[in-house]
């Protein structure tokens, strides 16, 4: 204890605060602009932190870290644009609320539940490090195949009112992620011998592509009516009574969080679907999530936050960056000759201790950063779609663009655009097509993995515990939504035949 | 500044005002690789040693990622003659020129210095039974198909790092496991889903120094690895290295480009790019000149290709 509390002075220090302070002033504003992540945003410092001490150095970069998970939810909730990946599925409930004219309440739970997973993530980081860093070199390819399906099977809780078009948009992300260098034989798969194809279509382009540009299409189209009703609640903020009744889901998405987080390469936007989709599973109103639920903004924003500390947990206890963010950030300590490992608990003890104090600093000053934007973001939402939109569009081209230097990219992001709009005009959903690009590389390379280790056996995907565990979840997940509704339609006489959408009143 | 523009006022300066010309502006490094990575790394490191050897101008890194590297070559490829664009070439660069993933070859850039090496090498977990790379290979040998070896990529340089090693021993039938990054791979080993890692010395450092791996071999004795033999001690004669060095823009003036050299070779002396490379463990490997680095770069690209067909991943 007394340690850390060496290490919380150290944090306090002028110097080391205005470092968390600028970071986390960055890290929220990198998170919030679309195409820009917290990767992006560490790698904008890294030149500034060489010219650091290694204390200030880190902290401003741990800073950013956890202050860009908060600050993607920003744009998520109040455009339904996420401002980077891990916020995907705080667009379901997050922008819903939204548009009931409640941005300022679903900023204020985002918020809140992105603090209290960024402490439980910290927690668990000090308490855990040796046990859950063990457990995660335990993942081998078998076992990241079993959290893949089980991850894809989370498609049948986003499909919307036609299972069969869900099924389809899941297949079409299936498909974009082949594009690209094999990583198993390095040979081009649909690239029509263009070079720009070669590192295949990414997130990034994909998302902007879809909840930007195609949004944006579909509000000039007068599609979609994507700005809330202009009355003046759009800027209350939660109630503390609220904030608090929501201990129990933030603990789960912390929870889920923090177990994934720590895997190296699983990453906080699957951790944040997980805990979406599992506080959906144990609610009393499942049909619900996705209609503005507090519940569906605080699981994905306490896991996001919850999974900066777990992404700690291997590169402090092995050296292994567990995601690009925690790459850039191995970058920027191995200049400062901070080489995480076995060793570094017993040789730099007051670095990883001013680390620990520093993580509950930062959160807390993302904290204080993000209550003070809430009423600047509660009146962009104010703004007129005409003028908003183009904005949107322009700003995350430009973000798009400078991810990578890459005008490929901001061309796959008007590729997307265009498919996805065309997927809103066929009722298709966005969601699924998403859930298979980011899990489709996943699930296939550690499939073909596990058989080349295996020598093309497949019964090693049921001799790891951790892997039949995971498929099994997967397999009841996946005909959970289907069950129900087969369940529902026997209870409530001979529905017709399309009014999917059950009434509400019968489940409450 | 357009480079239209910086290439007029070169094309107009008279040889005798060609040093005062030089450098007329900022200078740029294109950077085509992973943010935080060794090669990233390198070319940071470089944007902060540099400026008080080119006149205190700006040194300032600029991200063109896409296409394997091509997008940033193809950048780099286009400002011919323009001395102030720079790009750090390795032998991933020089693989993917072999493969032909990339359409470029070492003709479309001016070598300047060779850098840095980075020996490759083949570490294990604790408690492996294997203890030299005989006993890994003769385990492969008495049981094809059944060791396993993580590493970076696919027809990648060490993938093909490997794949010459193996070839010295006989080629028995181990299976290489590719993965996304050395780091992924050498926790597929250290997690005991394959039998050793193919990675570099900076990688596996801590686990080295904690005792939870081991090495069996190293490429290139490593003054931080005494105790360790290298392949040539262990009688496979080959020592394949990742290695890193700076490139210009085609048909850079030979003036110029020794010029560049000479401020470069002076940049990596300093104080602070040193510390970067004890840090980063990293040993520095210049060669006599800028033409020996041509060399080196045709011969990397053509020993590749020369692996890659006698593996079959090659045809003609």
């Amino acid at each position: 204890m007394s340690a850390f509390l060496d290490g919380l002075l150290t944090a306090l220090q002028p110097g080391n605060l205005a470092a968390l302070l600028a970071g986390s002033l960055l890290g929220v504003f990198a998170g919030a602009m679309p195409g820009l992540s917290s990767t992006v945003g560490l790698a904008l410092v890294l030149p500034v932190t060489f010219a650091l001490d290694p204390t200030p150095a880190l902290l401003m970069m741990v800073s950013i870290y956890m202050a860009a998970e908060y600050g993607g939810s920003i744009t998520a909730i109040a455009i339904g644009v996420p401002g980077s990946s891990p916020a995907l599925a705080t667009t379901f409930d997050g922008y819903a609320m939204t548009r009931r004219g409640e941005a300022g309440r679903a900023l204020g739970i985002s918020l809140f539940s992105s603090m209290s997973g960024g402490l439980l993530g910290t927690i668990l980081l000090v308490v855990a490090l040796g046990p859950l860093s063990r457990a995660a070199i335990a993942f081998g390819p078998a076992e990241y195949f079993g959290l893949g399906v089980f991850g894809l099977s989370i498609v049948a809780n986003l499909v919307g009112k036609d299972p069969f078009k869900g099924i389809v948009s899941a297949l079409l992300g299936l498909l974009f992620f082949i594009v690209g260098l094999d990583v198993l034989t390095g040979a081009p798969r649909l690239t029509f011998g263009t070079n720009a194809l070669m590192d295949g279509l990414g997130l990034v382009p994909m998302l902007i592509g879809f909840f930007a540009i195609a949004e944006a299409l579909a509000a000039v189209t007068g599609r979609r009516r994507s700005t809330p009703p202009g009355g003046g609640i759009a800027g209350a903020l939660p109630k503390a009574r609220e904030l608090f009744g929501l201990w129990r889901t933030i603990l789960r998405g912390s929870a889920i969080g923090g177990l994934i987080g720590a895997i190296p390469g699983a990453g906080a936007t699957i951790a944040s679907i997980v805990a979406w989709n599992e506080e959906r599973r144990v609610s009393k109103t499942p049909e619900r999530f996705g209609t503005g639920l507090p519940a569906g903004i605080a699981a994905p924003e306490a896991a996001n936050n919850s999974c900066v500390g777990a992404a700690m947990i291997p590169l402090l206890a092995l050296g292994i960056p567990g995601s690009a963010s925690a790459a850039v950030l191995l970058g920027g300590l191995t200049v400062q000759g901070v080489a995480p490992g076995p060793l570094l608990m017993t040789e730099r003890s007051e670095l990883v201790y001013a680390l620990y104090a520093g993580f509950v600093v930062a959160v807390l000053l993302m904290l204080a950063v993000g209550r003070l934007g809430i009423p600047l973001w509660t009146r962009v939402v104010r703004l007129r779609p005409s003028i908003l939109m183009p904005l949107v569009v322009a700003i995350s081209l430009v973000g798009t663009f400078s991810l990578r230097g890459n005008a490929a990219d901001a061309w796959a992001a008007l590729f997307f655009g265009l498919v996805g709009f065309a997927m809103l005009r066929g009722g298709y959903p966005l969601a699924p097509a998403v859930l298979g690009l980011i899990l489709g590389p996943m699930i296939e390379t550690n499939y073909r993995r596990a058989l080349s280790l295996s020598s093309g056996s497949h019964s090693v995907f049921l001799e790891s515990p951790i892997s039949l565990v995971l498929l099994l979840l997967a397999a009841v997940s996946f005909a959970a939504p289907a069950v129900r509704s087969r369940l529902i339609s026997g209870r409530g006489r001979a529905p017709e035949p399309d009014t999917h959408e059950p009434r509400r009143e019968e489940h409450e | 500044m357009a480079p239209g523009l910086a290439a007029l006022a070169l094309a107009g300066c008279s040889p005798a005002g060609e040093d005062a010309a030089f450098p007329s502006r900022a200078i740029e490094i294109v950077s085509w690789a992973t943010p935080g990575g060794p090669t990233d790394l390198l070319s940071r490191a470089l944007a902060e040693a540099a400026p008080p050897h080119f006149d205190g101008r700006r040194v300032t890194v600029m991200t063109r990622q896409g296409g394997a590297g091509a997008a940033g070559m193809q950048y780099l490829q286009g400002r011919e003659g323009d001395p102030h664009v720079l790009g750090v070439f390795t032998a991933s660069g020089t693989v993917n020129m072999a493969t032909g993933r990339i359409p470029f070859s070492p003709g479309d850039f001016t070598p300047i210095l060779r850098i840095q090496i980075d020996p490759f090498l083949v570490a294990v977990r604790d408690d492996s039974p294997f203890h030299t790379l005989g006993d890994l290979f003769e385990a492969a040998h008495a049981r094809p198909g059944e060791v396993s070896v993580s590493g970076f990529g696919a027809a990648s340089a060490h993938f093909l790092g490997f794949a010459r090693l193996r070839a010295a021993a006989d080629d028995p039938d181990v299976r290489w496991i590719a993965y996304e990054g050395s780091a992924d791979a050498v926790v597929a080993a250290l997690g005991g889903h394959t039998d050793a890692a193919h990675t570099n010395y900076n990688i596996v450092r801590e686990h080295l120094r904690a005792g939870t791996m081991r090495v069996l071999g190293v490429a290139l004795p490593v003054e931080a690895l005494p105790e360790t033999p290298s392949y040539a001690e262990q009688g496979y004669d080959l020592t394949p290295v990742h290695w890193r060095g700076v490139v210009g823009p085609p048909g850079l003036d030979p003036a110029l480009r020794a010029d560049l050299r000479a401020r470069l070779t002076a940049a990596i002396e300093d104080p602070g790019f040193r510390e970067y490379m004890e840090q980063a463990a990293l040993e520095y490997a210049t060669m006599a000149d800028a033409d020996a680095f041509g060399v080196w770069m045709a011969e990397e690209v053509a020993t590749s290709r020369d692996m890659l067909r006698r593996l079959g991943i090659l045809d003609e």
